[in-house]
């Protein structure tokens, strides 16, 4: 029961770490822009990828509301294998985009922690959405 | 017994608040620890305004302590007066999250954020406690 009781924190913990660092990253993504680009790039690729990045962190962010909507509306809050996706995934993201943030790497691999760490949960948390709203299953 | 009939009160929605609101309390404490640690460490911080900004943590910490469980206690026993007293605390605790935000001497960005976020909790907080006062006194 302890552990039980711990899981649903411990989820709100890590999806708020999450949450911190890609604010973060939206404050300091120059030097990963920097980092995907030629030695001697010119303004009109720096803007490309600059707006690339932008959106990537911007859905994360959408994406982020959905999973704080089915946390707090209670649709996810205790289903145990939904926290256990997202403490998982959101803990991952969090270790690798600290590496993203301190280590500078390239602007292309946060598609990857995007994809991994922020669409699967999210797409869990819809199909949850549908099941409890929808077809009138419990949340639990 | 007297309870029966009598229609139940208390706010879930604030329970959860606070539930996860002493959690991230926690986990923003420790935060704020390390940086403390880390600017008085790397930047020339001096040695007055280092202790001054980490006793008011340490006062923030007694506060935020005070208040969540008076918060708590007042609305699972739906007391009115506990639960004001926990709105009442609120100030304080919102002076001091401010304070961490925009007026120590070294403010990082993650310390924006993390207080950012604690803002957001005591607004909906706020919003859930006075309506639920409301209910109480009906």
């Amino acid at each position: 029961m302890t552990v039980i009781n711990s899981i649903v924190p411990a989820r709100f913990l890590t999806l708020i770490a999450h949450l911190v660092i890609v604010i973060t990253i939206f404050w300091s993504r120059s030097n990963n822009v920097q980092a995907c680009l030629p030695l001697d790039f010119s303004e009109e690729e720096y803007n490309t990828e600059d707006t690339r990045l932008v959106v990537a962190l911007s859905v994360t962010l959408g994406l982020f509301g959905v999973e704080l909507a089915g946390f707090f509306s209670g649709v996810s809050m205790f289903n145990h294998s939904q926290s256990l996706l997202s403490l998982a995934a959101h803990c991952s993201a969090s270790i690798c985009l600290s590496f993203f943030v301190f280590q500078k790497w390239e602007c292309w691999t946060y598609w990857f922690i995007f994809a991994f760490c922020s669409v699967i949960p999210a797409l869990c948390e819809l199909i949850l959405f549908i099941a409890v709203f929808g077809l009138k299953k419990k949340p639990f | 017994m007297a309870a029966q009939g009598k229609r139940q009160l208390s706010s879930a929605p604030l329970q959860v608040l606070f539930y996860l609101n002493g959690w991230y309390f926690a986990a923003f404490f420790i935060a704020e620890a390390l940086m403390f640690i880390y600017k008085g460490l790397l930047l020339p911080y001096h040695e007055s305004n280092l202790i001054l900004d980490v006793v008011l943590l340490l006062l923030f910490l007694g506060l935020e302590t005070l208040r969540l469980f008076y918060g708590w206690k007042g609305n699972l026993c739906e007391r009115s007066l506990a639960l004001s007293l926990s709105v009442s605390v609120l100030v304080p605790c919102t002076v001091l999250s401010v304070y961490y935000l925009l007026l120590q001497t070294f403010v990082l960005r993650l310390e924006f954020l993390l207080n950012a976020i604690l803002l957001c909790f005591y607004s909906l907080e706020l919003i859930l406690g006075i309506m639920t006062i409301s209910a109480f006194s009906r």
